[in-house]
């Protein structure tokens, strides 16, 4: 056995200094000579706007072989276009090229003009016109909604108010218990006192949820990454990547006083939605009201949305259709990893189109 | 492009020191090759050595500084994480150098890291991550004085006494990092002093008619800034007490690793095992309940002076030809109300129509 110690090298150490030094000069060169941080590329028209928010209709270049028309709902938290945020790992260009007809929400940047904004106008205002806007253009009674992370929640509490509206319901990563501390999240929302924070900022801040977010492994995302991208600084494809995510990270919108408020108080803290007192506008969501076929798709080692509050939602509804997906990756895995593309996309896929209409499939619009 | 040539012209001349400091440098590493171990001497040529980064990221964020965009931005955000995750990482090295010291010596052991390691650098590090900002709470407490000062000339010295207790409360951090728990009792004693000593007298000064409500409200803003105050010490001292717990840790895993017959590991694996621990170490703290309920507290108290400053603005600017934030707030809910019942008669129209149609 050696001593403690014994083969310390000074020179190695100099060694591991200057090659910091050189990737740091040489990853600076990169990044300067990149000009601009392409996200959601995916060619899409605009086909419905009220207020801040946006309904976009994704070009599809192939042939539409599944006539349900898919609408996506991502989080408030957050942009939409970390589905489609670099091109050769987009999930959206995924899901086009089987064949799906696909529609997004962007909810916009709310600002103190909407600091009254509640869940009921999120859910039964603009994600309902969303869903009637999409079912008067393409004639369909019912859709399907694919929802993502707190989105996710959203089309749970749409699916159960207006099932007639809804021909499946695709989760991921969505939370639905609220009861579980396995999360940080889940643990320190309990604790807040939401109403000082509503009351004081009216929009909380994106940058205050990023604090959280960073707080969650603080060592990894505040240095260690940034630390690691040295080492791709040189492949400016790979850098371009980096910067793709972190133009996400910190691209955070604001969040509406209101809808927050509830959302903490009612999920969060009173976990109303798994107990069936959640009122949105004067009506109670009743998750058994969700009869349609339902996908959950859940990730093992999702360390903001953990399993055990989204895994619940399958003995919580009322569908005999029901499957529960594991994704083994983390939440944002999910969207950009590369079992994403393979596995995860194919995945949904093949379920909608086991599950479309009866009609003839329609023409490419 | 305007804009280019400004940047690499600065480009141009923080290369041109960079090489200048290699050169120099150069000849302190030597020094330090030969001369380690001996006096310790060779340990400064480490220090300037490193200085070739601070001059040279200085140059580049200045460079950056100015040029426009969002995708600019995110570059220039990333660049600057960049260098400060550099920065943490080389602050590390700092930390790390005496270790070495100890190791080359063959002295270091587990037990003895706490004076391996220098509880400034490591506190200095905390607070770059964490965001802490030791010149805030004096700086808000100065932002009060002033607050007062101008108010009235009879009480322009008010303040300060309690300004300087903060200050120099805010300065006994370092202690606290030392693992001197009662050094926090002293703050308090040291804060409460000067604050009763100041601000006490005032609840003996007679009513001042309509400007009383605004000297009660600063009395509450200044009591929910000492209350923050009080919170974010012991936030604090539960975060760099966590710190110094894990780098216990890692130093132990360094030396059991070596002890055990592998071979000397690299900073990079240093670096590495120091992040893990300390993400495990802190995430073990993260999941108590204790750590829950003290965040949620901070937080509240944090927005509790935030609205007690904001009352107190609006107190200041009622006479001024401007919208306050609460009259705006009136403003956007008659918005909301009226925007949400024009839409709810909008689709009741459309609902109506169609019913007519058929």
């Amino acid at each position: 056995m050696k001593s403690p110690f014994e083969t310390f090298n000074m020179k190695n150490y100099l060694k591991e200094l200057s090659e910091v030094n050189t990737k740091l000069i040489k990853g600076t060169e990169t990044l300067v000579g990149i000009d601009e941080i392409d996200v959601g590329t995916a060619p899409k028209e605009l086909v419905y706007k009220e207020d801040k928010l946006t309904l976009y209709h994704y070009t599809q270049e192939g042939k539409v072989t599944c006539n349900v028309p898919v609408l996506i709902v991502y989080a408030l938290v957050n942009r939409q276009y970390m589905l489609d945020l670099q091109p050769d790992r987009s999930i959206v260009r995924n899901l086009l090229q089987h064949g799906l007809d696909l529609y997004i929400i962007d909810w916009g940047y709310p600002t103190k003009a909407d600091m009254y904004l509640t869940l009921d106008d999120y859910i039964d205002g603009y994600l309902n016109n969303c869903v009637d806007v999409i079912r008067e253009k393409t004639g369909n009674d019912k859709i399907t909604l694919m929802g993502i992370c707190q989105g996710g929640t959203f089309c749970g509490i749409y699916s159960a108010l207006y099932p007639e509206k809804v021909k499946n319901l695709v989760t991921l990563v969505a939370p639905f218990d609220f009861s579980t501390n396995d999360g940080l999240l889940f643990s320190w929302a309990k604790n807040m006192n939401v109403n000082a924070l509503v009351d004081t900022y009216r929009v909380i801040p994106g940058d205050f949820l990023n604090a959280g977010f960073l707080m969650l492994m603080p060592f990894t995302l505040n240095i260690g990454k940034y630390v690691d991208m040295l080492d791709v600084t040189q492949e400016k494809e790979s850098l371009l990547n980096f910067l793709r995510m972190e133009k996400w990270i910190f691209d955070s919108p604001g969040q509406a006083g209101e809808c927050l408020r509830q959302f903490i108080r009612d999920c969060y803290q009173g976990n109303k939605l798994v107990k069936g007192e959640l009122k949105v506008g004067e009506r109670l969501v009743d998750l058994k009201n969700i009869t349609m076929p339902l996908l959950n798709i859940y990730a093992s080692a999702d360390h903001l949305v953990p399993p055990a509050a989204t895994r619940p939602l399958n003995n919580l509804v009322g569908s005999t259709d029901k499957s529960l997906y594991e994704f083994k990756g983390g939440h944002i895995g999910v969207f950009v990893g590369s079992k994403s593309q393979k596995e995860l996309a194919p995945a949904i896929s093949t379920w909608l189109h086991e599950r479309g209409n009866e009609e003839p499939v329609k023409k490419n619009p | 492009m305007e804009t280019t040539k400004d940047f690499f012209d600065t480009w141009i001349k923080s290369q041109e020191r960079i090489v200048d400091n290699l050169t120099e440098s150069r000849k302190k590493i030597q020094q330090a090759l030969w001369g380690l171990g001996s006096n310790g001497e060779g340990m400064s040529g480490f220090g300037d050595f490193q200085n070739i980064y601070s001059s040279w990221t200085n140059a580049v964020m200045n460079a950056l500084r100015d040029t426009g965009t969002v995708d600019i931005n995110v570059i220039r955000e990333t660049l600057s994480k960049t260098l400060s995750g550099s920065n943490a990482y080389l602050k590390l090295y700092e930390i790390w150098l005496p270790l070495v010291k100890a190791i080359r010596e063959k002295t270091v052991s587990p037990d003895a890291y706490k004076d391996l390691t220098d509880p400034v650098k490591h506190k200095e590090m905390l607070d770059r991550l964490f965001g802490f900002d030791p010149d805030a709470v004096s700086q808000a407490a100065s932002q009060a004085r002033k607050f007062l000062e101008t108010f009235t000339g009879s009480v322009q010295q008010f303040m300060k006494p309690w300004a300087a207790a903060s200050e120099k409360s805010s300065k006994t951090f370092p202690t606290l990092v030392e693992g001197h728990p009662e050094s926090l009792m002293k703050i308090f004693h040291d804060m409460f002093e000067a604050f009763d000593s100041t601000i006490g007298r005032i609840f003996h000064v007679p009513a001042i008619g309509k400007d009383r409500e605004k000297i009660e409200l600063l009395l509450r803003g200044i009591d929910d800034l000492s209350v923050y105050l009080a919170k974010n010490i012991e936030y604090q001292n539960m975060m760099y007490a966590t710190g110094l717990g894990a780098f216990e840790k890692v130093v132990e895993s360094a030396a059991e690793k070596i002890k055990s017959g592998e071979e000397s590991i690299t900073f990079d694996e240093f670096f590495d095992l120091w992040v893990k621990v300390n993400e495990k170490t802190y995430y073990a703290l993260f999941q108590t309940e204790d750590f829950s309920k003290m965040q949620g507290e901070l937080l509240e108290a944090s927005l509790n002076v935030r609205k007690h400053f904001f009352k107190l603005m609006e107190l200041y600017l009622y006479d001024f030809p401007i919208a306050l934030r609460s009259e705006m707030d009136d403003l956007y809910k008659t918005v909301y109300e009226m925007k949400k019942r024009v839409k709810g008669l909008e689709k009741r129209l459309g609902e109506v129509k169609r019913e007519v149609t058929i």
